[in-house]
C-alpha cells in the first residue's frame, strides 16, 4: 500500500475517465492488436461439493504448438483458483498482479483472503478499464472457488463481460462442450446432484472432443479442484488418452 | 532552542522529537471530547457539543460524528477543516473498494489507509500534519464491531474504551477502572454518561452539550442513531440518582 499524499479528485469533464493516452507522448508504446502466444480452451463444472476446472497447458504460436507445458491455471488461496485462454503474456502478467495481491493480504495478516467473488469483480473492473481504453489484455478468465460454503463459478472476458454460472468454458470450449456440461447438470438435476466423479469424467470427457476437434487444443492438461471446506489443489500434468485409429479411414491420409 | 526545528515537519529535533506532530496532537486536546466503549451488541460514541450557537443555520446530522459509509462512522476531534478532507477521502475510499470488489471494505484496511496518508504528511513533502484525532466505529463480516482510534501522526490501534480531545486524560483513567468486558449497550451508555460527568469542561453536565450516538446492527443492517435529548436528559438524571443513592447508602454506613 503506497502512502500518498491526499489530492482532491481532479475536475475534468470526461467523467473521471483519462482520454490521453501514454503513447502519444511515448511513441515506443503500443497497443494489444493481436494475441501472439495463445492458450485454448478453459472448462469448468460445479458440483455437490465445490467445483472442478480443466485447462491444457499448450501454448500455440498461431498454428505451431510451441509450448507444450505452460500452466494456465492459478492458485490464489486456498479457496479460490482462476485460469484464462487468450494472450499467454496478458495472462502472465495479471497473474503476476493477483499473487501480488494475494501475498499482500498475507502480509497484512489480517485473514481476509481473496474471496472467488471479490476476485471475479476485481478482474471484470481491470479487463472493463483496459478495454475502455482500447487496449485490452486479450484473455478470458474464469474464476473458481468455494465462498461461505457453496461452490462459485465466474466468467470475464477481454471486453469486460462477465457472468455466473453452474458450468463454463471459453473459446472452442465454449462451442463444442458447453452442450455436454449442461447435459450432465441436467442429468443429475443441477449441480447439488453431481459427483465429484461424474464430474471429473464429463471434463474429461470434453477435454477428449476438444483434443479430437480443436486443432490448438493438446492432450496434456491441469486439473483444479476447489472442494467446498478443504483446500484447492491444483494437479497435473495429467494425459488424456485418445484413439485415432479412425484416421487410416480419412481418405489420402498415410501412416 | 527547539524552536529551530519546529517549523520543519519532516525533520527530528536533536532529542529525537517530530514538533510538528507533537503541536498537532497539542490542537487536538483543544478540542472538543469525542468518547468510545465497545459493548457485547454495539458501540456507544459520545461527543461534547460546543457550537450550540442559535444563530447556526440548519444542523448538520451532528456537530462530530460523520458517516463514512454502511458499516463505519467516525468521530472527529481537531481541526475541523483538515477533518474534513479526510472524511471526504475515506468515503472515497470505501466506495472505491466496494466498485472493485462489490464487497465492503474491512474497517481495519480503511482505518489503515487513511491513517497511512496522515503518516504520509509527517515524513515528506514539508507540509504540516493533519490536525486531528479520530474514532473509528465499524462493523465488517470478519471482526464484527471494531473501535479504533488514530491521531496526527498516523498511528491507530484497536480499543475497548478511548477518548479524545480536552480532558481525555482524566476520563481515559475513569475508563480505565470502571470498564468492564461484555457490557450492554444500555450499560455502555450509563459509562459513558458518568465519564463524561466528571470529566467536561463545562461545570455541569447537560444533555445541549452532549451528543450520544449509539452505533449497532439489526436483521443484517447497521444502524447509527443519535439519541433524542429526552433520552440523554433521562440518563443523567438517572446517574446523578444513582450518585444520590450512594452516597446516601455511605452515610448510613
Amino acid at each position: 500500500m503506497s502512502a500518498s499524499f491526499y489530492t482532491k479528485p481532479a475536475n475534468n469533464g470526461n467523467a473521471g475517465v483519462a482520454m490521453e493516452t501514454s503513447w502519444d507522448s511515448n511513441p515506443g508504446r503500443q497497443r494489444t492488436l493481436q494475441p501472439i502466444t495463445t492458450g485454448a480452451s478453459v472448462l469448468a463444472i460445479k458440483y455437490n461439493a465445490g467445483v472442478i476446472m480443466v485447462a491444457d497447458t499448450l501454448g500455440s504460436y498461431g498454428s505451431l504448438a510451441k509450448f507444450r507445458s505452460i500452466p494456465r491455471v492459478l492458485r490464489v488461496n486456498d479457496a479460490t483458483v482462476a485460469a484464462a485462454s487468450g494472450d499467454l503474456a496478458d495472462m502472465q502478467f495479471l497473474n503476476t498482479v493477483v499473487e501480488n495481491h494475494a501475498i499482500d493480504e498475507e502480509i497484512h495478516e489480517h485473514g481476509i483472503a481473496y474471496s472467488p467473488a471479490s476476485l471475479h469483480s476485481w478482474l471484470t473492473r481491470v479487463m472493463y478499464n483496459r478495454r475502455s481504453r482500447i487496449n485490452p489484455l486479450w484473455n478470458t478468465y474464469i474464476v473458481a472457488g468455494t465462498e461461505a460454503g457453496q461452490p462459485f463459478l465466474g466468467y470475464v472476458n477481454m471486453l469486460g463481460v462477465a457472468f455466473k454460472e453452474d458450468c463454463l468454458a471459453t473459446g472452442f470450449g465454449s462451442h463444442l462442450c458447453l452442450g455436454l456440461l449442461r447435459e450432465a447438470l441436467d442429468a443429475a438435476g443441477g449441480y447439488a446432484g453431481l459427483t465429484e466423479e461424474t464430474a471429473t469424467s464429463a471434463l474429461e470427457a470434453c477435454l477428449r472432443v476438444l483434443y479430437y476437434r480443436d486443432c490448438r487444443a493438446y492432450n496434456q492438461y491441469q486439473l483444479a479442484n476447489v472442494p467446498v471446506a478443504k483446500p484447492a489443489q491444483v494437479s497435473g500434468p495429467h494425459f488424456l488418452q485418445s484413439d485415432w485409429s479412425v484416421a487410416k479411414l480419412v481418405k489420402h491420409y498415410t501412416e | 532552542m527547539a524552536r529551530r526545528y519546529d517549523t520543519r515537519t519532516t525533520t527530528f529535533s536533536p532529542e529525537g522529537r517530530l514538533y510538528q506532530v507533537e503541536y498537532a496532537m497539542e490542537a487536538v486536546g483543544h478540542a472538543g471530547t469525542c468518547m468510545g466503549i465497545l459493548a457485547r451488541d454495539g458501540i456507544v460514541l459520545a461527543a461534547e457539543r460546543r457550537n450550540i450557537n442559535k444563530l447556526l443555520d440548519e444542523p448538520a446530522f451532528s456537530e462530530k460524528i460523520y458517516i463514512i459509509n454502511d458499516d463505519l462512522c467516525v468521530a472527529v476531534g481537531g481541526i475541523t477543516a483538515d477533518a474534513n478532507v479526510l472524511i471526504d477521502e475515506m468515503r472515497l475510499s470505501a466506495q472505491r473498494y466496494l466498485l472493485q470488489y462489490q464487497e465492503p471494505m474491512p474497517v481495519e484496511q480503511l482505518v489503515s489507509s487513511i491513517c497511512d496518508i496522515k503518516h504520509a504528511y509527517t515524513m515528506f513533502g514539508g507540509r504540516r500534519p493533519f490536525g486531528v484525532s479520530m474514532l473509528y466505529s465499524g462493523w465488517d463480516l470478519n471482526y464484527g464491531f471494531q473501535l479504533y482510534q488514530s491521531d496526527p501522526s498516523g498511528n491507530f490501534s484497536g480499543w475497548k474504551a478511548t477518548c479524545i480531545g480536552s480532558n481525555a486524560a482524566a476520563a481515559n483513567s475513569m475508563l480505565d477502572q470502571e470498564y468492564t468486558e461484555n457490557m450492554s449497550i444500555d450499560e455502555a451508555l450509563s459509562l459513558t454518561i458518568k465519564v463524561l460527568n466528571k470529566s467536561m469542561t463545562m461545570s455541569k453536565l447537560s444533555a445541549d452539550k452532549v451528543e450520544v450516538a449509539v452505533f449497532t446492527r439489526k436483521e443484517g443492517h447497521t444502524y447509527l442513531s443519535l439519541l433524542p435529548q429526552s433520552k440523554v436528559e433521562k440518563l443523567i438524571k438517572d446517574l446523578e440518582e444513582a450518585e444520590l443513592a450512594k452516597k446516601e447508602a455511605e452515610k448510613k454506613t
